[in-house]
């Protein structure tokens, strides 16, 4: 096992080189600047030429790329072009914060899901079926984007009972229950769209299971029927799953980004949107990198727990 | 509608579980939560009963209250020799004072200064400094703070898009310990303005950082110092930046015990904010949603400051597309805009049209310039005139085989110009010109359209400076690499431009600024189109407050709020 770990984690470094060249390139060719963004006429040309000149942006490409990389390989993310703070302070500012809200959103979509998706299954192709079917649909077919803002308009601009973004209130002291509040709406948002997938996995795998030879032998043995599906039928089925959450980890930041820009959540997917309007070019490749780096691990994860689940898989 | 539907019963579904938990413990956390000037349902219902009992007589200001301004741009910095972002721009005047400021007249007043004065020749100026200014640590402000401030620009190891501010200093020394002298190269009648309008930094603390790495001094993030009536409580990245009241400020103790800047993703998390009572300053209501704002207005749950701002809307004609290259044209295109119907329509009526490249809140401005009133059968007839006919029938004028149709382009995500653009294409329409709006992303818009001229009509906007120099604008020297992108050139204007800051004489300035903006209205490089009212939310029961179209965060050791 370890020695597969250590394989995967080497070949995961040409993947991030490759990532880390196309965003880099994809940004070089962008149109726009940092500085040419202000259209501030009592800026002159002069003041700008020099600012460009001292961020180094009239560099070649492969210039601004390998002064980037040696600099990243030795640890050091940049200073924002922005805000003249390291990228590497700002990130470890703002991750926290996504990564509470998706491990939140990933746990809601779990608890909902799963059970939802045994139920459809043993109640196959009847009402709580389709409905739950009908559900999933609907959350896989919602914009995050959308879902957040009507959450907002229902329950915190209308009903008043939720906070519409931030992270927590201001000028109040700390509480536990605060945070949660805050955490409430954009678990939602997010957790939507993962928790139809989710449900219709559950489902599929949970009905091949549920016709699976042991299954039929625990049941003649008299065991419980909650028993044999919960205890032998959902740890089967629970193993093509993990695979799942792994291969959904991108899609998840992906929505991180959009649901964190619509509720100001002050996460690194927040801090990714803005910057990418600023073309704070650190800030967006740091960013870049470290969920890369994440979706790496999350794969890794998900390959190691897969193998813990189902034992007759063995990483040699 | 049917999905939005299920949608939101869906989410309620989802949500009835923690509902009853939710309700409760908002009660008991609200009000200590916040002072009575924080927001939220509980104390608008408090506002609207004060506000009943109208009390006749002006009351005394108290101490106590909290104010959280809704902000979209995270700010970047305190350092205001760096700053060029409005969100930073406002929470460093709470923190710091200038020599000289700009009253909501737009005069120029002193803040650090006492007074000035300047020599005949006008190229030495000589600042006195209030005394007893205390900076947040307790040092007192003296000329050599001033004089460390001004003179680091100078130096060669200084990087900033704020340099060319400073080029026209010749030196700057502390004549005792409460008097500046600044001497500058040529004569600038806007100068007062310029340099000393810059925050002053304290020498005790930044003296020994080189210029080189000041940019990056942790100072102007993590612990600013200054003497204004806040100073700096906590910046929590991507959150919240939070200044308390500074009870040694030189103008008296303010009132409020502290401000917060809350950041917010966008124009519509911010509305929704105020309406949810989580912020309870917007210092911009977006127009295009006054229906939203100006109903919480008269229920009583805000209060509404409104003025002019200093800024107008335009649409600027591609001067060195032939299109446009005829005068006539021009005017045409300018008297087809039913420019009052636009501002109804666009705007819900918060704007002025506007005539001339000058607010009329400006010392400087000239109501008697040519105007172009909406007028169809006078813009086809100047079309005629310039030679383009409607000659194959299909509603749009051709000249020389060319037909009269051009893209109008603007920046995606601003409501307004958005409908401008397509209201503009059906007026213009009605005079036979076709006009294809486009929408772009702001970055690339600029850079690759706007900064490159590449573009045959542009609606933008430009806010104001609060002097009135004419010349980044339009001056015939910007047209290469400046912001005279619609290449207009008169040599003649452009030697009135080079005249006007020479001449110390207001009066005698305004005849020849009047001169300018006269030929500009005659010219119509631009079809302007309108100047903004600014709009500004605070909770009600605020007080101590003027509008100032220029300065959103301005006097605010007046402000307090009514228990």
């Amino acid at each position: 096992m370890g020695g597969y770990i250590f394989r995967r984690i080497l070949q995961a470094i040409p993947l991030l080189i490759g990532i880390s060249l196309i965003s880099f390139g994809v940004m070089y060719l962008a149109p726009g600047g940092p500085i040419e963004l202000q259209l501030d006429p009592s800026i002159a040309q002069e003041d700008r030429e020099a600012v460009i000149q001292e961020l180094g942006l009239n560099d070649p490409f492969y210039i601004q790329y390998i002064r980037w990389l040696g600099d990243f390989v030795s640890g050091d993310f940049g200073i924002s072009f922005v805000r003249d703070v390291p990228v590497s302070d700002l990130i470890l500012a703002r991750l926290p914060n996504t990564l509470l809200l998706m491990g939140a959103a990933f746990i809601f979509a779990a608890v909902l899901s799963i059970p939802i998706g045994v139920l459809a299954a043993r109640k196959k192709n009847t009402f709580v079926d389709n409905a739950a079917t009908f559900f999933a649909f609907l959350g896989l077919a919602t914009p995050n984007f959308w879902l957040g803002l009507m959450l907002i308009m229902a329950f915190a601009v209308y009903l008043d009972w939720l906070p519409a973004g931030g992270a927590q209130t201001l000028n109040a002291p700390f509480s536990i229950w605060d945070r949660i509040q805050h955490l409430i709406l954009p678990m939602i948002t997010l957790g939507t769209a993962d928790m139809a997938g989710l449900t219709r996995y559950t489902r599929a795998s949970m009905l091949e299971v549920l016709n699976q030879d042991y299954m039929r032998t625990a049941r003649a043995k008299g065991l419980k029927k909650h028993l044999v599906i919960y205890k032998h039928g959902l740890r089967n089925g629970l193993i093509p799953l993990v695979t799942i959450f792994g291969l959904t980890l991108p899609v998840f930041f992906g929505g991180a980004v959009l649901t964190e820009k619509v509720f100001g959540w002050p996460g690194i997917g927040l801090l990714f949107i803005d910057s990418v309007f600023m073309r704070d070019y650190p800030v967006i490749m740091g960013i870049t990198m470290i969920s890369a780096v994440l979706v790496v691990i999350g794969n890794l994860i998900a390959d190691i727990l897969y193998a813990l689940l189902d034992p007759r898989i063995n990483y040699k | 509608m049917k999905l939005r539907r299920y949608v939101l019963v869906f989410g309620i579904l989802l949500f009835s579980i923690l509902l009853t938990a939710c309700s409760s413990s908002e009660e008991t956390n609200q009000p200590k939560s916040n002072s009575n000037a924080t927001g939220s349902a509980s104390d608008t219902t408090t506002g609207s009963s004060s506000k009943g009992a109208e009390k006749p007589a002006e009351q005394e200001p108290v101490y106590g209250g909290d104010l959280i301004i809704g902000s979209i741009g995270a700010p970047t910095t305190f350092n205001a020799l760096y700053a060029s972002d409005t969100a930073s721009g406002d929470i460093i005047a709470a923190m710091f004072n200038s020599l000289t400021s700009v009253n909501e007249k737009l005069e120029p007043m002193g803040d650090l200064a006492e007074s000035w004065e300047i020599t005949d020749d006008g190229l030495t100026w000589t600042f006195k400094l209030k005394q007893g200014v205390k900076w947040h640590d307790g040092e007192e402000l003296t000329a050599d703070d001033v004089v460390f401030t001004y003179t680091l620009p100078l130096s060669d190891d200084f990087v900033s898009v704020r340099k060319s501010d400073f080029e026209n200093v010749e030196s700057i020394v502390a004549l005792d310990k409460y008097t500046v002298q600044i001497k500058i190269k040529e004569v600038d009648a806007d100068f007062v303005q310029r340099v000393p309008g810059y925050p002053i930094l304290p020498k005790h603390i930044l003296a020994d950082v080189p210029v080189k790495e000041l940019e990056k001094n942790e100072f102007n993030t993590k612990s600013p110092i200054g003497t204004g009536p806040f100073k700096f409580d906590k910046w929590v990245e991507g959150e919240y930046v939070k200044v308390v009241r500074f009870d040694d400020y030189f103008e008296g103790k303010p009132y409020l015990d502290s401000i917060t800047w809350k950041i917010v993703p966008d124009q519509n998390a911010l509305l929704a904010q105020l309406q949810s009572g989580e912020i309870n300053v917007m210092s911009q209501l977006p127009a295009s949603e006054f229906n939203t704002w100006n109903k919480m207005k008269e229920q009583g749950k805000i209060q509404v400051f409104s003025g002019l701002d200093l800024a107008y809307t335009y649409i600027g004609w591609n001067g060195a597309n032939p299109l446009f290259a005829d005068k006539k044209v021009r005017q045409a295109l300018t008297y087809a805009f039913d420019r009052e119907a636009i501002i109804d329509a666009v705007l819900n009526g918060q704007g002025e049209v506007a005539h001339t490249p000058e607010s009329p809140l400006s010392w400087a401005y000239n109501p008697d310039v040519p105007k172009f009133k909406y007028d169809v059968e006078k813009a086809k007839q100047l079309l005629e005139e310039a030679g383009w006919k409607d000659t194959d029938g299909d509603g749009i004028r051709e000249k020389d085989g060319k037909k009269f149709s051009f893209e109008l382009m603007t920046n995606q995500g601003n409501k307004s110009r958005e409908m401008i653009a397509q209201i503009a294409q059906q007026q213009l329409k009605e005079v036979g010109v076709e006009a294809k709006p486009r929408l772009m992303e702001w970055s690339a818009f600029i850079n690759d359209y706007v900064m490159p001229k590449k573009f045959d009509a542009i609606i933008l906007g430009w806010s104001l400076s609060t002097y009135p120099d004419p010349t980044d604008l339009w001056h015939s020297k910007e047209i290469e690499e400046g912001f005279n992108f619609v290449s207009f050139n008169r040599p003649d204007l452009d030697k009135l431009m080079e005249k006007n800051t020479k001449i110390l004489d207001q009066a005698e300035r305004k005849k020849v600024l009047g001169e300018i903006q006269a030929a500009i209205s005659e010219e119509q490089p631009y079809t302007f189109l309108y100047y903004p009212i600014g709009n500004r939310a605070f909770p009600v029961g605020f007080k101590g407050y003027t509008f100032h179209p220029k300065s959103q965060i301005y006097q605010p050791h007046k402000w307090w709020i009514e228990k």
